[in-house]
């Protein structure tokens, strides 16, 4: 053995005794199966990680997760759908891997949740029973006042901002778009839902009409003055798009610089503000969010739509027995984002497996991490890891660490952050719905 | 308050668990299980990877991932995103993830198919230059990372990073100086007698590794 130590010699003897006593940490099992019943409101990422790791923990504990839709479309990549990069088919998840776990997964809407009798009605009629319920409804729309918007107006100018037929629809409307035509997106106010998405979206569809429609132009209309990874996208948008030239694909109209917005007028196709008006071909209205309806149906909000929870186990603060996590959740410094919902839906459920053993729920780990694919090759991301700080009652960002990819980041390291992106994809898809 | 008081207090204060507001009830360092389940969204559930390019890091030598931890957070060790992350945790909290993913067991979630004759290839070159640490095919985990099986994509990437210096051995304080010089040697053997057909071929070998 002794070749051996001149090897990696010090780490290898140091460490052969510790290698020993580290077989069989894996997956802890609870000592006591403690049992008990969950009832999981939606199957997006928050709903289904949170299930997959309760049955992970403990297989035990009766998981039922309702959710309306059979097939679940992820919000992610799905911008990669609008460019034609990807097909709906690649977004798509089922639920069996959850069922394969013995999670009992019922296709229904849930319509009141009673904290006093801890149940879950449904549309369907059912009700269903639970000691803890987890709500994770993700997003809903708060519409503007302005003239011509209406829950009716997404039929022709879709928000796209729920993955799915949206999605699908935003595609066809830019497929069938003549070339030099006009794509309008009026992005939405803070906070939302994947607060990047816009831009990347603007980022795929300019990179669609780049190769396909190179005499069409992408308008973002904002109500803000800066937006997440800012510099990066301007810079890629320098770099790929000609932005800041006459020729620029890309138009980003800041919220100074529209003012108010008037009127998004589906009957001409307009979208009017303080200072112009913007005839397109194509509109894409991302409206102001809050918590998915069932949040605000069951008393979860506060007065600005969004459920305040405890930080380390994701309990609300308005009812107790009752967690709340992913975009509806206030997370103060964690993003709205997929990887937020997921690493949410793991503290969740480790909480509640302790919780339901009367146990003290133990110190939870949050991590952040978020791709974004400007154009071919051209990737970039920001990640965090989070800690609970007491202080301040935030899920706050490790001081030194985190941030966002270098803005003069080399070629090499933009192709490669494209790899890693759809890494993050498939895996996550995998982590979260098995 | 003099330093070295500072420093015990707050010793103490880490120890005991400071006192929370009310809600705060969780204190002290977070579980092997909560720490490691952060990776799976990117590593994959138990840190085994579908591809194409994280790569898997279940069943690895948990002394390699500290150190790699340890070099992605001083930069030592070029990265895309994994510095950013790394420099997250504390020492004692990286050495926890590294021993729960050294007790995962390795599997493959996707299959990688390789170029028959590049894999030919790959096996000659490894056989001569790379299997005396990397043994049995790459399979083995004991002193160094198992290769057998990793992402195609992420071995090529490092590859490249050795070959162009952005991965520099000589930052590398885990090994003996004989192992260095050794592996700096083959490495640069492997570019001259082979070229990139061979750096490709030495991929395409390990990453098919059933």
């Amino acid at each position: 053995m002794t070749h051996k130590m001149n090897r990696r010699g010090f780490l290898k003897y140091t460490g052969s005794a510790a290698v020993v006593a580290g077989v069989g940490v894996a997956m802890p099992r609870i000592a006591r199966a403690a049992g008990g019943k969950v009832v999981i409101v939606g199957g997006g990422v928050g709903g289904a990680t949170t299930a997959r790791y309760l049955k992970l923990h403990d297989p035990d504990i009766d998981v039922t997760v309702i959710e309306p839709n059979a097939t679940y479309h992820t919000c992610f990549l799905s911008n990669e759908v609008l460019s034609g990069d990807r097909t709906m088919d690649q977004i798509a998840v089922t639920y069996d891997g959850l069922k394969g776990m013995g999670i009992n997964v019922v296709k229904d809407s849930v319509t009141g949740i009673d904290p006093a009798a801890k149940t879950v009605g449904t549309a369907g009629g059912e009700t269903f029973a639970y000691d803890r319920c987890v709500v994770a409804p993700g997003i809903s729309f708060k519409l503007d006042d302005f003239t011509g918007v209406s829950d009716a107006m997404f039929d022709t100018i879709p928000h796209a901002w729920k993955a799915g037929p949206q999605t699908a629809l935003l595609r066809s409307q830019l497929e069938a778009m003549p070339d030099g035509g006009t794509f309008c997106m009026v992005a939405p106010p803070n906070p939302f839902r994947c607060p990047p998405g816009p831009y990347e979206r603007a980022s795929q569809i300019a990179m669609y009409f780049k190769h396909h429609k190179p005499k069409s132009k992408v308008v973002i209309i904002d109500r803000k003055d800066k937006f997440s990874k800012f510099g990066l996208f301007t810079q890629a948008w320098k770099d790929l798009y000609g932005y800041g030239t006459d020729n620029s694909i890309i138009r980003w109209v800041n919220g100074g610089e529209a003012g108010e917005i008037a009127a998004i007028d589906p009957s001409t196709m307009t979208v009017e503000t303080d200072f112009e008006n913007v005839k397109a071909d194509v509109i894409n209205y991302i409206p102001p969010q809050r918590a998915g309806e069932i949040a605000l149906t069951a008393g979860l909000a506060n007065d600005k739509g969004w459920c305040d929870v405890d930080k380390l186990t994701f309990e609300s603060k308005a009812h107790a027995g009752i967690h709340v996590l992913g975009d509806a959740s206030v997370a103060t410094k964690m993003p709205k984002s997929g990887y937020s919902a997921n690493s949410q839906g793991k503290i969740c459920a480790a909480a509640i497996v302790a919780l339901l053993a009367g146990d003290t729920p133990g110190t939870p780990s949050y991590v952040n991490t978020c791709y974004s694919i400007a154009g071919k090759d051209y990737g970039f991301s920001v990640a965090a890891v989070y800690r609970y700080s007491a202080e301040t009652d935030t899920i706050a960002g490790v001081e030194g660490a985190g941030g966002l990819t270098a803005v003069d980041a080399s070629a090499e390291v933009r192709r490669r952050e494209v790899a890693y992106a759809y890494s993050w994809f498939n895996n996550i898809v995998k982590d979260t719905w098995g | 308050m003099q330093k070295s008081a500072w420093k015990a207090a707050l010793a103490v204060g880490l120890l005991c668990g400071v006192a929370g507001a009310g809600v705060a009830h969780a204190e002290g360092m977070a579980s092997a299980s909560m720490l490691a389940n952060t990776c799976g969204a990117c590593h994959g559930p138990n840190g085994n990877s579908y591809g194409p390019a994280s790569p898997s890091i279940a069943g690895m030598n948990e002394f390699y991932l500290t150190e790699t931890m340890l070099r992605y957070a001083s930069g030592d060790r070029p990265s895309t995103i994994m510095g950013r992350i790394a420099r997250g945790y504390s020492e004692d909290e990286i050495k926890v993830i590294a021993k729960h993913f050294a007790a995962q067991k390795p599997a493959r979630m996707i299959m990688q198919e390789g170029d028959a004759g590049l894999v030919d290839l790959g096996q000659k070159i490894t056989r001569e230059l790379c299997d005396s640490c990397h043994e049995d095919d790459g399979y083995a985990a004991e002193d160094y990372p198992i290769l057998a099986g990793q992402m195609m994509t992420y071995l090529r990437y490092n590859l490249a990073d050795f070959n162009s210096g952005a991965r520099d051995l000589e930052k590398n304080p885990n090994l003996s100086n004989k192992e260095r010089r050794k592996k700096i040697r083959n490495l640069q053997d492997m570019h001259d007698e082979f070229g990139e057909e061979g750096l490709e071929a030495v991929v395409h070998f390990y990453g098919s590794r059933k």
